[in-house]
């Protein structure tokens, strides 16, 4: 057997990766040090090193703090709480659909619905026909209890937005958690019973470590997808009122397709990525501590 | 058995029988609840625009809302480049991924640890957000115009759609015992034969359940799509992201239109979940 052949078989998916996604983002990297305006082609492009980065980061009058940290800050609300609710009610939903009730799978299948629906679709059907004050349930609903629906995409932007990337990726949990409990092995199960153990120490103190893997799995996956998310922010509230509802993304995207602003956008995207890349990091050490610890 | 116990025995039946129909529709009336946006939705598609205006469940059903959106030029447009994107990235996808996943697992390379590696670098790619990719991409496609031919799309979707089919095929290629591979080796057989007759065939579940994950990931893809496409190759979704401006008007056509862009990837979805769950499950807890 060659050896050289083996490479064959690997380097034309190298290279399509490679050239699709380690080129541009170290070109990302290198924009991240230029002054570049696309609408001002008259403009040189120079080398400024890090000039673009203390642009977003710099606070120059102390109490005003800039933009950047806002939307900093709206990022890790965004994707904390929908990651901390869509695990809890993800394990809620599990622990109630590992029951063997007639139509069981039908029900599994409701559930998963949402993770397959595009999320720019997700949104407007939310925003017309739910959130909607004058069509939408929401509206004709707190009419018809006498109260005045207020526009909850402009007073409540971030809850909207935390409350339906819950609700396409609460289903992605269930998937991998209710694998899970499915696993946990049929001894375990009825050794509870005979030791008598009640609904609430079955499911938190037993059932729960046994299946923490999957959770911190499935957060972990949550996490590199939801970073990503801007479809579903554009098509409902489109980051506002103001850039109260951008998340990092979502900034990096206006920074080039509104502003023109090549280097500052590389640097967001550069900011951006480095913060994704650490997260996933740690919880990825966090898993792999746990799974020692298990051995 | 005295009457007596026999009694309590029954009575104790039936409080489980009571019990196991209250948890039923409890169960069930969680997932019609939380499956309701997109159920009304497929009703909504059914009436027409004069009926969708009030949110009632009582109509007189009608397909002329459903035929004229599928009649839409603009629409069938959509649907095509969807559907271009969907099958070639696939294809390209697995037939990139397999091969490679395969020589991860299986092949010799100078230094032991070289395909070890080599998979550690594809899983971090699957870790690079598109935000850190778009800005070249985007003036690259600018300046050949690639966003005029649906050919720039596909290249990047291919690109980043590889790494998370060789994650989720590496798994099933290491479940396939070594000593068939070995022992094809020294009956003669040659590496691509080993992949073709013996490899391929055993992780079969794998390679359909990879090859419909990135399927429906590529229908639903939102961001690359609508940064990387110009008028006549944009995708669904971006069709989806231009109903944003239009507050309550039209919520039949809307909804008709919605049906049509979910339905195919909630529907494959379905038909998939079982296998979706043990590849991403066994992909991931495995590590």
């Amino acid at each position: 057997m060659k050896k050289e052949k083996d490479w064959l078989f690997l380097l034309p998916a190298i290279l399509v990766v490679a050239v699709m996604t380690q080129v541009p983002f170290i070109l990302t990297i290198i924009y991240s040090t230029l002054s570049w305006n696309l609408s001002r082609p008259d403009l040189p492009i120079e080398f400024i090193g890090f000039e673009n980065y203390l642009y977003y980061l710099r606070i120059p009058e102390f109490p005003i703090i800039p933009e950047f940290y806002s939307i900093f800050w709206q990022t890790i609300v965004l994707t904390v709480s929908t990651l901390g609710i869509c695990a809890v009610a993800g394990f809620l939903f599990s622990i109630l659909l590992d029951h063997q009730v007639p139509g069981i799978n039908i029900a599994r299948t409701l559930i998963m619905g949402p993770f397959f629906v595009m999320s720019t679709a997700s949104g407007v059907i939310w925003k017309t026909t739910i959130f909607n004050t004058t069509f939408g349930w929401y509206g004709v609903i707190s009419k018809s209890l006498g109260f005045t629906p207020v526009d909850l995409l402009s007073y409540h932007p971030m809850a909207v937005i935390i409350f339906l990337f819950s609700w396409q990726w609460i289903p992605f949990f269930v998937l991998i958690i209710l694998a899970g409990l499915q696993g946990i092995s049929g001894d375990v199960v009825d050794s509870m019973k005979v030791d008598g153990a009640n609904w609430f120490e079955s499911t938190f103190l037993i059932k729960l470590p046994m299946i923490s893997q999957h959770v911190m799995v499935a957060i972990m996956l949550g996490l590199i997808f939801i970073v990503k998310e801007i479809g579903l922010i554009l098509v409902t509230t489109a980051g506002g009122p103001g850039t109260r509802s951008y998340n990092l993304p979502y900034a990096v995207y206006m920074e080039i397709f509104n502003g023109s602003q090549v280097g500052r956008a590389g640097a967001l995207a550069t900011m951006t990525v480095a913060i994704t890349l650490i997260s996933v990091n740690v919880l990825y050490r966090i898993i792999k501590k746990r799974s020692a610890s298990f051995e | 058995m005295n009457p007596e116990k026999l009694k309590i025995l029954r009575r104790h039946n039936i409080r489980k029988k009571i019990n196991l129909l209250l948890l039923t529709l409890f169960i069930f009336a969680i997932a019609i609840l939380y499956f309701s946006p997109i159920l009304y939705m497929f009703l909504t598609s059914f009436k027409t625009e004069h009926q969708a205006v009030s949110p009632s469940l009582i109509f007189k059903p009608t397909l002329n809302t459903l035929k004229m959106v599928l009649s839409d030029a603009n629409m069938f447009r959509y649907l095509k480049n969807s559907l271009f994107q969907v099958f070639f990235t696939t294809l390209a996808c697995l037939v990139l991924a397999v091969p490679a996943s395969f020589a991860l697992v299986f092949g010799k390379f100078k230094k032991r640890n070289t395909g070890e590696k080599i998979y550690v670098w594809f899983i971090t790619t699957i870790l690079l957000p598109p935000v850190a990719v778009i800005i070249p991409l985007y003036t690259w496609y600018q300046k050949f115009n690639l966003i005029k031919s649906p050919m720039g799309l596909l290249i990047a979707y291919i690109g980043f759609h590889v790494p998370i089919v060789v994650w989720m095929l590496h798994s099933f290629f290491k479940d396939v015992p070594k000593s068939i591979i070995e022992a094809s080796e020294i009956d003669g057989c040659s590496r691509f034969r080993q992949l073709v007759s013996i490899a391929i065939p055993l992780v079969r579940t794998g390679i359909i359940s990879s090859g419909l994950l990135v399927a429906i990931f590529v229908w639903n893809e939102f961001f690359l799509g609508f940064n990387l496409t110009g008028n006549s190759t944009a995708t669904l979704p971006v069709y989806m992201s231009r109903f944003r401006e239009q507050q309550g008007m039209f919520v039949a056509q809307l909804s008709a239109s919605s049906t049509v862009a979910i339905l195919p990837a909630v529907i494959l979805g379905w038909i998939t979940q079982k296998s979706l769950v043990k590849g991403l499950t066994l992909g991931a807890v495995k590590g």
